[in-house]
């Protein structure tokens, strides 16, 4: 799976600091206690997304998704940014001034949308820890994520419209599906900032963190989920994409069928048992 | 109606429905939800039951399924879609089909399924030290009677996601806030003010408030141009009825209307 310019810094264990790879790593991948960190690499730019950030997020997206030891997902940034959204300059995803009338469509279908489809998809939960600024594209990215937390200082960012573009990503169906109608047309036509601590209010992420706190809770609650029910959460992350658009009588058959096959699961076994011995479960995440 | 595990009231039009297995903060053993859903089904069908009121006896309102329940297939093979679909499901479908308003009284914790009861209420009202809890991650299950698709559509994706996979325990006054209930009030006053609501829906224009509740069942899969045929057509039927005309007269003359349901 390992491809030229890719090669990780760690894949088991400790974080190894190679700098000579880390510099060239659009995304860092770690795998620790069956969480993997992504940590996006391109600090001198706010971690606006390139091309070949966008192609390792994909890659690494495919590998939590086929590899077993995988049981949670933590997205963060290096730097002071988490995400500055597309790369608008050289080198990234866009090049409006070399095109009079450039397709970026096109893009969204080879790299982006692939990136968040894959991140709802993944059969297990994801958890962004917000460190610094997230617009645009790099909003909704954060979005994406099933449980958001974020750093105080940091804020969320619909640019969009500055541009004359609409929220893409997802974010036109996060925001109203987060925050609500009103609050949705407002953001993304006023393109407003929105502080963390306002964002936790509206619902749109689920917790405001101290900036020196974030990584250590991001990282225990990763590790929290990394030891829970896996087979629990992806059947939750499943039921929760579907029920956008189910009917509520539709949505109870969902979950009949998705309990049937939960509750002849080892964890399900597990869970009960230890509810009534009144200690906490020990779950394989089968 | 004489059942065990469920208290039946039915005074002028407002029936209450009390969850009555205080010892186990009633828990839902296999016998209650069985006779939970024979009250449903006898409610839904009394044309003289105008409003329901959903509350449980002593400290709980619903702790969930009764794990401990005797009742409990507990075999390698065991079905717990069944239950749901003989059961749960149809309590939870009753609950919001049923063409008269449901308020939920939450007078204690409400967990697992217990939730799921609070949120299908059309109106949920809780005591203040009523907490809210869906514990199912936590056993290594789904939420379910219908929370998966209530929690997106009342707190949004990102706190319904938090809450089925980190299984929190939120206080009345947090569900509040986030409008995952309608109201808390005061433990003491709990019960009256539960009571008061429910009655005032009760001897209300019982059709409008059908109309209300299936409309609103609606627009979450509707576009809004579907749902503006659909408020037109009720609307219109809603023209002819008696109580519309009790209303306007009433409005006229500057008195309270008398509504029969009618």
């Amino acid at each position: 799976m390992r491809r030229d310019g890719m090669a990780r810094v760690a894949t088991r264990g400790a974080v190894v600091p190679v700098w000579r790879i880390m510099e060239k790593t659009p995304v860092i991948a770690a795998l620790e206690g069956g969480v993997l960190t992504l940590m996006l690499n391109r600090p001198q730019r706010l971690n606006a997304m390139s091309n070949a950030l966008i192609e390792a997020m994909n890659h690494e997206l495919a590998r939590a998704r086929d590899d077993a030891d995988i049981r949670c997902v933590l997205l963060t940034g290096l730097g002071r940014g988490f995400c500055a959204g597309a790369d608008l300059s050289g080198g990234g995803t866009v090049d409006a001034s070399a095109n009079a009338s450039p397709d970026l469509g096109a893009g969204m279908d080879r790299l982006f949308n692939p990136m968040i489809r894959a991140m709802r998809d993944l059969p297990k939960p994801i958890v962004g820890a917000i460190n610094g600024v997230a617009a645009g594209g790099g909003a909704n990215l954060a979005l994406a994520c099933d449980i958001v937390l974020a750093a105080r200082s940091s804020r969320f960012d619909q640019a969009f419209v500055r541009i004359s573009l609409i929220p893409d990503l997802g974010g036109t169906w996060f925001l109203p599906h987060t925050v609500g109608d009103a609050r949705a047309r407002g953001l993304a036509m006023l393109g407003k900032s929105v502080p963390a601590a306002e964002a936790e209010r509206m619902g749109m992420i689920w917790q405001v963190v101290d900036d020196d706190a974030l990584m250590a809770e991001a990282t225990k609650l990763a590790r929290q989920l990394a030891g829970g029910p896996t087979l629990s959460y992806a059947a939750i992350k499943k039921a929760i994409n579907a029920a956008a658009t189910n009917t509520l009588d539709q949505q109870l058959d969902l979950e009949r069928d998705s309990q049937r096959e939960l509750g002849r699961s080892a964890d399900f076994k597990e869970g009960v048992a230890a509810f009534l011995a009144k200690r906490p479960a020990a779950f394989s995440g089968h | 109606m004489s059942h065990d595990t469920i208290i039946v009231a039915i005074d002028h039009g407002l029936a209450t429905l009390t969850l009555n297995a205080p010892d186990k903060l009633n828990a839902v053993s296999r016998k209650m939800i069985a006779e939970l859903k024979e009250c449903w089904e006898t409610l839904a069908a009394d044309p003289a039951v105008r409003a329901v009121l959903l509350t449980g006896a002593g400290r709980g309102f619903c702790a969930g399924a009764d794990l401990s329940d005797p009742d409990r297939d507990r075999s390698v093979a065991a079905d717990s879609g069944s239950a749901l679909d003989k059961f749960f499901n149809p309590v939870i479908r009753l609950m919001r089909s049923v063409p008269k308003p449901v308020v939920a009284a939450v007078n204690g914790p409400a967990a697992g399924v217990g939730m799921s009861f609070a949120l299908a209420a059309d109106i949920a009202i809780a005591g203040k030290s009523a907490n809210f809890l869906q514990a199912f991650a936590r056993i290594g299950l789904l939420p379910d009677g219908g929370s998966t698709w209530f929690l997106p559509r009342l707190v949004g994706e990102q706190r319904a996601r938090a809450l089925a996979m980190l299984a929190p325990r939120i206080s009345a006054e947090q569900a509040k806030e986030w409008g995952l209930i309608w109201d808390v009030v005061e433990d003491g006053a709990l019960l009256t003010t539960a009571t008061e609501v429910a009655r005032r829906l009760a001897d209300g224009p019982t059709l409008a408030l059908a109309r209300i509740k299936e409309a609103m069942n609606r627009a979450s899969g509707n576009q809004l141009s579907q749902q503006l045929d659909l408020e037109r057509d009720f609307q219109r039927e809603l023209g002819r009825s008696e109580d519309f005309r009790e209303g306007v007269s009433a409005f006229l003359a500057k008195r309270k209307p008398v509504f029969k349901g009618k």
